[in-house]
């Protein structure tokens, strides 16, 4: 029964997926009740993720499934975010598609089968399974991204997106199969036994782990593997962006944590690697971002620079007592302050997404108060400066890498948000130190509004939620 | 009654700055919001000042668990270390919604998020509630100055918030390498600086986290060669937040010091003390120079303001009882009388639209109460006896000659560039013969001498009668200078050098 409650999140989802799959095909509903529809369905799986209790691990179905999935607090955390996001983000196209009239009903139902991906991909104990729901989600966002067909930069980006997509999930397997054939198993705590009993640096492992490394990191959006992201958030339709930006890198973060937190020898072997990965992707994303007039090219590039920041917190994880507190935490805080910030872009921007760039956001302040005190909080969150939840989520990740005994890795992880200070105070000074240019006329639902502002809410809710470690 | 004191203190001005952005209040009902808050805050305040025993620890202690798996704490306490601190941040911010009446509601709410983010800085006893408060205050700095600046406010801006945020995130990875030692050596999780006083540190390491906190804290006072930030930033503000940045958020840099680094890094600072009090001087006496020529006078206020801090810093790092003492009543001391002369300027510039030196003259003859006013704010901040400025600096410099009679004689030396560039100031604004505009100079309103009244006396009644102050500080400078243990104080009475090649031998 326990077994079958920790899985209800997923079945409510895909179900909820496979209904407005149906009613699209009868063309028998609206658009609008079509959101309404996905928001109750993300609601419901939330609040039903919420009371199902977990405790460090539970393996579900181990007799049916063999062991291929399991729940702990930590998935639970990270499904109750994917949740939250794909909540959020119903929320927010409700009010985006009033403007921006390219959408059908299938929208909603491709949505929440992505997010059935991601949710998979967080239980998922073992190798082919986690390709599985990687499949399943990135079809879904394949096609959500390249949802606006008369739009030639969507077309671009899913173009990009999906062939260098196919390439890692191609590299995924690869991987597999290598790894398949050192260990005999593709279960992540056979992995973890072999790597225990045997040598991490075998010619099969090594080479397997670098193939699945190179996938997900790929999917993460981490260096030398980013190249696509900016240009794909910028074709992507917003809160799609947002959707993707949040819920997919929680989705690959948890399933990553769990894959190395299993595998201590592999953890250690692989520790080098990763520590350079995060500092080149922290780095290399702030480059980028700093060069941007884009705002949500700035924003994609700000995701990799926070991808970093979680691979420090990979770096850090302790394989030993493995609660993934610090990378859930920090996915949170990220998430509500980047959907925030993509909320807010997806009503503000107007019709055809024609308000993008720093300069278009100019005096923001004095036409619209409270729309600019709230994008003025998601981008302090983001930068980490308190109260916020973005600073204490820096603040774990921190104090998780020195106390695993990274100093180097923390300062660098410090430099790094000194210079992401930049492009986001940059917002603020548009919006409150220029004079208005702009009429900022928007005709948004009120669900843009409250959502945006729930997430305001949330951001400082989170800031003083205090965390187990 | 008075058990929630500080929390009061802290989110009664934080609250209701929120609600003044969040509801549409007009300007002057903001105003007389701040108003009657920072009232209630002052008499808070004050009941402290008289209920405080002066023991050496903590009082008015409120703590709560807030993080128990990191052991970070919602904590907070007064001792002498920061009663003055906390007095001048409660009393002089009343006279900001007095002297500037026409602002709009953001200016009035910034304003109160800031005086509630200080008294929370300067409460905090747990590193991470105290860093959070410490961001929290650059915040509305950042939109005083951005909104309501002079014509050059964006670089002014980006300057002063780039510099501390610098300095504020290295000394964060410092407060989580003290809090993870400390986590080695008893094997729990604290932030408390009363526990952390406990550890010993040694080591590269320490050195570097030790720097990480000297840079924080250098920006915010600012020590030399950390203060280029300041001239534009204080010039380019409105003239009430350069009041607050000068009077007490530069005090919170040097607070700072005496509470976080002198218990947990005594030895570094011993290694360091030198070079910090030559920073110290070196910071005076370039500033002081720097102010003789200036022709703007707030900016040459800035400057003056800047190498004051310089010896209040010293005053830290002599590490002896009389400095120390002297450093935290010349923190008081200094907050009144720049905080006053800073505010004297705004309303200056109000009547005449100016600030250049050269503009004015005369003013004596138009102007007598205000011109008594700033005289003896001048004085005082030039370190005149009788007046609070003399007391503090007294015995700084005596605290420098114990500790190194060469700093000392340097300190003593670079006061007296204080006195020119402050008096030939003054005889070229308030006397000589009357400008163009300076017929017509308004003196002080009624009102506006009442609001000015209390601090003019404090700063004469702090001149003559030191010693209520001082018996406060005192007993904990004692018990601070005391914790510091013995090994350090040996060192520093020998020399710098030695300990460092003994450390380095260890090494």
């Amino acid at each position: 029964m326990n077994d079958f409650l920790s899985l209800l999140p997923l079945l409510i989802i895909s179900s909820g997926a496979i209904i407005l799959m149906l009613l699209a095909a009868f063309e028998k509903s609206r658009l609008e009740t079509a959101s309404y529809l996905s928001m109750g369905f993300f609601a419901v799986a939330f609040f039903v993720q919420l009371l199902v209790g977990c405790g460090p691990t539970i393996v579900i179905f181990n007799n049916v499934f063999n062991g291929m999935l399991a729940a702990s607090n930590f998935t639970q955390a990270a499904s109750l975010i994917i949740l939250a996001c794909g909540f959020f983000t119903a929320m927010t196209t409700h009010s985006y598609f009033k403007v921006n009239h390219f959408s059908s009903l299938e929208f909603y139902a491709i949505m929440m089968f992505g997010a059935c991906g991601m949710l998979l991909l967080t239980l998922s104990q073992e190798l082919i399974t986690s390709f599985i729901a990687l499949e399943i989600m990135s079809l879904a966002i394949y096609v959500l991204v390249g949802y606006n067909r008369s739009n030639v930069k969507a077309a671009e980006a899913v173009l990009k997106y999906l062939m260098l997509g196919a390439f890692a999930g191609a590299f995924f397997t690869m991987g597999t199969a290598l790894i398949y054939g050192g260990v005999k198993s593709t279960k992540f705590v056979e992995i973890g036994a072999f790597c225990a009993a045997n040598s991490a640096t075998a010619p099969l492992i090594l080479g397997g782990t670098f193939f699945i490394f190179v996938a997900l990191l790929f999917k993460a959006a981490a260096f030398p593997f980013h190249a696509w992201v900016v240009d794909v958030y910028d074709g992507a339709s917003t809160p799609v962006t947002g959707f993707m930006a949040t819920a997919l890198k929680t989705a690959i973060f948890t399933v990553f944590a769990n894959f190395l937190a299993q595998n201590s020898g592999l953890h250690g072997s692989w520790v080098t690697f990763l520590f350079y990965i995060s500092v080149l992707t922290m780095f290399g994303g702030n480059l980028i971002a700093i060069g941007q007039s884009n705002l949500k090219r700035m924003l994609a590039a700000s995701g990799i620079v926070h991808s970093g920041y979680l691979l420090i917190a990979l770096v850090a994880i302790s394989t030993e007592h493995f609660t993934g507190s610090v990378i859930a935490y920090y996915l949170a805080a990220y998430a509500a302050g980047t959907l925030g910030m993509f909320a807010a872009l997806a009503y503000l921007g107007g019709e055809g997404e024609k308000r993008c760039t720093f300069d278009d956001f100019k005096g923001l302040a004095k036409v619209r108060p409270y729309s600019a005190a709230a994008i003025t909080v998601f981008l302090l969150s983001m930068a980490g400066i308190p109260p916020t939840a973005g600073f204490m989520g820096k603040f774990y990740v921190i104090t998780s890498a020195i106390a695993a005994d990274h100093m180097a890795l923390a300062i660098l992880g410090i430099v790094s948000s000194i210079l992401s200070m930049w492009y986001y105070l940059r917002l603020i000074i548009n919006m409150y130190f220029h004079k208005t240019e702009d009429t900022f006329e928007t005709k948004e639902s009120v669900f843009a509004t409250a959502c945006t502002f729930i997430l305001v809410f949330c951001v400082f809710a989170i800031g003083i939620y205090p965390i187990v470690i | 009654m008075f058990e929630y004191a500080l929390s009061v203190m802290i989110f009664l001005p934080i609250l209701a700055g929120l609600a003044l952005f969040l509801f549409p209040f007009s300007g002057g009902a903001s105003r007389i919001t701040g108003f009657i808050v920072s009232i209630v805050v002052l008499f808070l305040g004050i009941e402290l000042f008289l209920g405080f025993s002066g023991t050496g620890a903590m009082e008015y202690v409120e703590s709560r668990a807030w993080i128990e798996s990191l052991g970070i704490r919602y904590s907070l306490g007064v001792d002498g270390i920061s009663l003055l601190v906390l007095m001048a941040g409660s009393i002089l911010f009343p006279m900001v919604f007095t002297v500037f009446t026409t602002r709009t509601k953001g200016y009035y709410a910034n304003l109160l998020i800031i005086q509630g983010a200080m008294i929370g800085a300067i409460c905090a006893t747990d590193m991470v509630l105290f860093y959070i408060f410490w961001e929290i205050m650059l915040l509305p700095v950042f939109f005083m100055i951005g909104i309501y600046g002079g014509p050059n406010r964006l670089p002014a801006t980006l300057k002063i918030t780039l510099y501390t945020i610098s300095g504020s995130l290295l000394m964060l990875a410092g407060i989580v390498y003290v809090a993870v030692s400390y986590h080695d050596q008893f094997g729990k999780w604290t932030f408390d600086i009363v526990e952390l006083s406990n550890l010993q540190l040694g080591g590269g390491m320490a050195v570097l986290a030790f720097f990480m906190f000297m840079i924080a804290f250098a920006i915010k006072i600012p020590l030399f060669p950390f203060h280029t930030w300041l001239p534009d930033a204080y010039t380019e503000a409105p003239s009430s937040t350069t009041f607050v940045l000068s009077a007490i958020m530069a005090k919170i840099g040097v607070y700072g010091v005496i509470r976080f680094v002198v218990p947990v890094f005594e030895i570094e600072l011993a290694r360091f003390a030198i070079l910090l009090s030559l920073a110290g001087v070196v910071g005076m006496m370039y500033c002081g120079l720097a102010a003789i020529a200036q022709k703007d006078m707030k900016r040459m206020l800035a400057f003056s303001s800047a190498s004051h801090m310089g010896i209040i810093a010293l005053g830290v790092f002599c590490m002896n009882v009389q400095a120390l003492t002297g450093c935290l009543f010349q923190i008081a001391a200094h907050a009144t009388s720049t905080g006053v002369l800073f505010l004297f300027i705004g309303l200056m510039e109000e009547r005449m639209q100016t600030r250049n030196i050269a503009d004015f003259g005369g003013i004596a003859y138009r102007a007598p109460i205000f011109a008594t006013f700033f005289a003896i704010a001048m004085l005082a901040s030039v370190g005149l006896p009788g007046t609070s400025g003399f007391i503090g600096e007294f015995l700084i410099i005596l605290g420098a000659i114990k500790f190194s009679g060469f700093i000392g004689f340097l300190a003593g030396t670079s006061l007296i560039v204080g006195v020119c560039y402050m008096l030939w100031m003054f005889q070229r604004v308030f006397f000589e013969k009357p400008g163009e505009g300076t017929e017509k100079f308004k003196d002080l309103t009624i009102p506006e001498a009442l609001t000015f009244l209390p601090v003019i006396l404090l700063i004469i009644g702090m001149g003559i009668f030191p010693q209520p102050f001082l018996k406060k500080i005192e007993p904990t400078a004692q018990l601070h200078i005391a914790e510091v243990s013995v090994m350090t104080k040996t060192v520093l009475a020998d020399n710098a050098l030695p300990i460092a090649l003994d450390t380095l031998q260890k090494n």
